[in-house]
């Protein structure tokens, strides 16, 4: 044979290293779940640990303000853990199942927070609550679990909008429409002036098109039909969701075809240059843009379908829950307590982005008009929506993707698009 | 396989004489390593043939449910269009970079002026992470990006599409930069096994008066057979595990149209939390990695018999 010599020797090592490769495919499931190893948290009198996502420069700087501030005063002492928010989504529940979990966490209001608190997992919060009794019924109701007890401590909330430069809709002259017949006629004018009206970014964030779901949902059927249908107690092909694509077909062509292949920063982007007219999106894109675009951004409620439908909006709800096996439940909660007061959500607002509305209702929003309107617009909403995954699961939300993205491509196959998330959810409520 | 072993046992004989008992060091050797797999590797692979057999969110304690897992995976269409999308890639992704990679180290065996310039060139890309690679061949394929530009350049407009969201493309699209990377590893495996060719043999080749394509043919191959060991183990293998350059270009969409056997694992496992199916997924690409690379052993051995 010849120098190099690839005998069986060698073969058998790769063969080793193929049958690894492909155990560690399943020992790299069951690795981070079975052998739940949480960071270390602090015990009985020790520091508070707070797991955050907030991983953005400007909200991480505020949270880091925030604990700052706590610390100063003396009541306890806080440590924060900033940590990449797809990371932390993943890692949730291995922090929450752990032995030794952190003691407070950022996350979301609604049926994902309930989830965990019916796992037992969620610290009993109703302490805090008695000191926030100036709360708006809505958000107590949000934090509160199927048990009677509050879970969950709100910071913050925002809103979801059409989006739009008001400079650009001078330019084409254009205004705000109200009904979805102005919508139509909007998209049209747009669309004759070879703007593409309605931009979208779906490739890498395809759960953007949730939104068009939730809004014609909530316009067409209702909140209540809405959570019924993502708690799993209403059907995917039941004709009143197939109506609710019905309507979305129609304005189908005002759609911006490149949306389909960049992510919902570069619709951003799209929608600042004048390449699209407007964007249906969270005030969040608004961390993407410079800062001199804010100025002249403005956004208008989705349309009216059908006025007999209680006015709802999409107000997805920020904040925090703690491990219900804390070390130390009193500072937690005194942690809690402060995060709830005027003082801390007003230092929030300044530090972050500031397109954010506290949940104290006694603590100012920023007085940008952007704001003011968004607050008014929520403000006049019978119910708020939280957001498709939000109002379901994390779990739910990949069978939505698929059938959304599938949607925009092949309208025409809606009944077997249908049939497919039923079976896809089907699944998920199944675990 | 005779001549290897009448080499290689004169020493162990000699060894064994040296000393009778077994060297504390060696076993040390064999059993520390041994340890440390079994908790690392070992156990969580066999624990995960355990999972596979249960419904299993990550938070409560997993339910055993027998083979309905297995049973599920027969009926999913989803699981069915990433095995077909895996078995493509094993091909067009293997095929392709024994191919190209072969057809380069032949190009660049010889050594002539420059030549180590464009053996670097071909190599630079297996440099780069995956993950950087997918960021570099976004922005080649994004709208009005370079391919666009490109097409658009030599008049083939209507080609244009969105490569990465067109369920058409998505799977080629990624297959792309795959290979792009593949191929200059291949390469390098070839090329080292070319160089242990003994020239002897394509002279006496010459002198019997084989043309080149013969040489190659009856020469060359041949002479590779080791090689090809290394390099079909090493394209299943990277097959089978190619995960973040899909996960990073498309995440196996647009609606699973570039999903792979390994996306469709993760994202069961970690978006849907249904670790009991994805230890069943997990599973059936152990059996596969394990189906391809048996087959071959068996082979090679009764070969060498």
């Amino acid at each position: 044979m010849s120098d190099f010599d690839p005998g069986r020797r060698r073969f058998l090592g790769h063969l080793g290293l193929a049958g690894l490769g492909a155990l560690g495919a399943s020992s790299f499931l069951t690795a981070c779940a079975s052998s739940a190893s949480g960071p270390a948290a602090g015990n009985g009198s020790g520091a508070v640990t707070i797991q955050s996502n907030l991983s953005s420069p400007q909200a991480k700087a505020a949270m880091e303000k925030l604990i700052a501030n706590f610390n100063a005063q003396g009541k306890g002492t806080a440590s924060l853990n900033t940590i990449a928010s797809e990371t932390f989504r993943t890692q949730l529940p291995t922090y929450l199942t752990s032995a030794n979990p952190p003691d407070l966490y950022t996350w979301y209001a609604g049926s994902v927070a309930n989830d965990y608190a019916s796992r037992n997992l969620l610290l009993d919060v109703s302490d805090v609550w008695k000191s926030l009794g100036d709360y708006p019924q809505s958000l107590r109701t949000l934090s509160t679990d199927a048990s009677g007890k509050q879970i969950f401590v709100p910071m913050n909330n925002y809103w979801w909008g059409f989006f739009y430069r008001k400079s650009n809709f001078a330019k084409w002259g254009v205004q705000e429409p109200k009904t979805w017949t102005d919508f139509l006629a909007l998209c049209e004018t747009l669309k004759s002036k070879g703007v593409p009206p309605i931009g979208i970014g779906l490739g890498d964030t395809p759960w953007v098109a949730s939104a068009w779901f939730d809004y014609l949902n909530i316009r067409i059927n209702g909140a209540q039909f809405h959570r019924e249908l993502l708690a799993g107690k209403q059907r995917f092909d039941d004709p009143k969701v197939k109506a609710v694509f019905t309507r979305w077909r129609e304005v189908l062509p005002y759609f911006d075809p490149k949306g389909k292949a960049y992510p919902f920063q570069e619709a951003t982007t799209a929608l600042l240059a004048g390449k699209t007219g407007m964007f249906l999106i969270g005030t969040f894109f608004a961390d993407a843009a410079p800062k001199d675009a804010l100025g002249d951004l403005d956004f208008f409620r989705f349309p009216i379908i059908d006025p007999a439908v209680p006015l709802a909006e999409e107000a997805p709800t920020d904040g925090f829950f703690a491990s219900a096996k804390t070390a130390n439940p009193t500072g937690t909660r005194a942690l809690l307590t402060y995060l709830a007061s005027t003082e801390a959500q007003e230092a929030y607002v300044k530090a972050s982005s500031g397109i954010v509305l506290p949940a104290n209702p006694k603590a100012k929003a920023s007085d940008s008009p952007l704001v003011v309107k968004g607050k008014a617009m929520l403000d006049e909403a019978k119910e708020l929506t939280q957001f498709f995954n939000r109002d379901s699961s994390d779990a739910l939300q990949p069978t939505a993707d698929t059938a959304l993205t599938k949607f925009i491509d092949k309208p025409d196959r809606i009944d077997a698009i249908l049939r497919e998330w039923q079976a896809g959810a089907e699944k998920v409520f199944k675990g | 396989m005779t001549a290897t072993i009448s080499t290689t046992s004169v020493t162990p004989i000699r060894r064994r004489r040296r000393s009778a008992r077994l060297s504390p060091l060696l076993v040390a050797f064999v059993l520390v390593p041994f340890l440390v797999e079994s908790i690392w590797v070992f156990w969580p692979a066999l624990q995960g043939f355990w999972f596979s057999l249960t419904r299993w969110d990550g938070m409560s304690p997993p339910a055993f449910v027998g083979t309905d897992n297995y049973v599920e995976l027969a009926g999913d269409a989803t699981f069915r269009g990433a095995l077909v999308n895996t078995v493509i890639w094993l091909v067009l992704f293997g095929g392709l970079s024994v191919l190209g990679g072969f057809g380069m180290a032949l190009v660049l065996q010889k050594e002539r002026r420059g030549v180590g310039f464009y053996r670097a060139a071909l190599f630079t890309p297996v440099v780069f992470s995956l993950v950087v690679t997918a960021l570099v061949w976004r922005v080649f394929y994004q709208p009005d990006g370079i391919a666009d530009t490109l097409l658009r350049a030599v008049g083939l407009e209507s080609l244009i599409r969105p490569w990465l969201a067109d369920p058409q493309t998505a799977l080629y699209a990624v297959i792309l930069p795959a290979l792009w990377r593949q191929i200059g590893y291949v390469m390098v495996l070839f090329l080292a096994g070319l160089k242990a060719i003994d020239p002897a043999l394509h002279e006496a080749a010459r002198m019997d008066g084989a043309n080149s394509w013969q040489r190659l043919r009856h020469v060359t191959i041949p002479q590779l057979k080791g090689v090809n060991a290394v390099v079909l183990s090493v394209i299943v293998i990277d097959s089978l595990r190619s995960f973040d350059i899909v996960w990073s270009l498309t995440k196996g969409g647009p609606y699973h149209s570039s999903e792979l056997l390994s996306t469709y694992m993760y994202s069961t496992a970690f978006q849907s939390l249904r670790l009991g199916y994805a230890s069943a997924i997990a599973v059936v690409i152990f059996v596969l990695a394990l189906a391809v690379i048996l087959g071959y052993l068996v082979r090679a051995f009764r070969e060498e018999a």
